[in-house]
């Protein structure tokens, strides 16, 4: 029997839940410890569970000739494999995978879509969830068109701090360059930019948030506009 | 595999190169040569940076296992001279 209760559980979604809407999905839920680079979906084959991020958080990347860049983040404000589930196309075309290692609530899609479902209020919840990483994924190509790799990886710092606890980052300038869809000597530079303004520190296989306010104004207005539309929409803010 | 480590020189001086933390296996010298090449090449074609006004005034200085300097590559290496004729 599961044990999981609302008042102790990290992501933000369940904590948002109505009492009675996570009483709906509580019995399904086991708790998954994921590995980094576990694949949590793969492209293009049907989605059996969806995932609350508890600690760590996912990246999803879209994997084309050879060629990974991530095209979204997922962690504990969030559900891996919300999108192909709730809007009803049962697989997607990204790759979904661990970044950052920790713990995951699973649930099978049949009982979450039961609930959904069953309950008006958690489908208004889930919805307003899904419009919210659409619009992460219209800054990532905003981002992507509009700044330098520098402000690039502000931003991408800034959502990776979001989903740790702690100001430390466990990354390799090889994952941050996979990430970015640049070379890893550009990464490396771009690390060297953002320490030589004393906004991070860098460590051998990790990055140090010193100055987060920094990294806001650095990256800007890339960054702020979805967590800003997630405090409206889910926190009510 | 021999494991090799390509430092950005970007500017003169101590604080004007981008030390690699990392490295990266390759099969042997060429390997490398040509792996600076095709970095050089896919930077100087999409990537910007604050750091960087003239890519082709770049230089990757290529380190061994023991920090010793085997090869330096130009980034104009990577780009076609200009065809003047």
């Amino acid at each position: 029997m599961s044990s999981i209760q609302q008042s102790t559980v990290r992501n933000r979604l369940l904590q948002r839940l109505s009492g009675e809407d996570f009483a709906l999905l509580q019995p399904h839920l086991r708790t998954l410890q994921t590995e980094l680079r576990q694949t949590l979906i793969h492209p293009h084959e049907p989605v059996t569970h969806l995932l609350f991020p508890e600690v760590g958080y996912a990246s999803i990347t879209s994997d084309v000739a050879g060629n990974r860049v991530e095209v979204g983040m997922i962690g504990r404000e969030g559900l891996v494999g919300a999108s192909p589930v709730l809007l009803d196309s049962g697989t997607t075309p990204y790759h979904e995978f661990v970044q950052s290692p920790g713990e995951m609530l699973a649930i099978e899609v049949a009982p979450f879509c039961a609930a959904v479902d069953e309950s008006a209020t958690l489908r208004k919840l889930m919805l307003r969830y899904l419009h919210t990483k659409l619009i992460q994924a219209r800054q990532t190509a905003y981002a992507n068109a509009a700044f330098t790799m520098d402000v690039r990886l502000a931003r991408w710092i800034l959502m990776c701090h979001d989903r740790v606890e702690g100001d430390e980052i466990v990354i390799t300038h090889d994952f941050i360059a996979l990430m970015l869809g640049v070379q890893r000597s550009g990464a490396t530079l771009a690390v060297q930019a953002l320490e030589g303004s004393q906004l991070i520190k860098a460590h051998r296989g990790r990055l140090t948030v010193r100055d987060r306010e920094g990294l806001v104004a650095f990256a800007n207005g890339s960054y702020g506009t979805t967590e800003a539309e997630y405090a409206r929409l889910i926190e009510g803010a | 595999m021999p494991r090799y480590y390509f430092n950005l020189r970007y500017r003169p001086g101590s604080e004007g190169v981008a030390v690699d933390p990392e490295g990266e296996e390759l099969r042997d010298l060429e390997a490398a040569q040509e792996r600076a090449l095709a970095a050089a090449r896919d930077m100087i074609a999409r990537t910007r940076t604050h750091l960087i006004r003239d890519w082709t005034a770049c230089v990757f200085e290529i380190e061994d296992e023991d920090a010793q300097r085997v090869l330096t590559v130009p980034f104009s290496d990577a780009v076609p001279n200009a065809d003047y004729g």
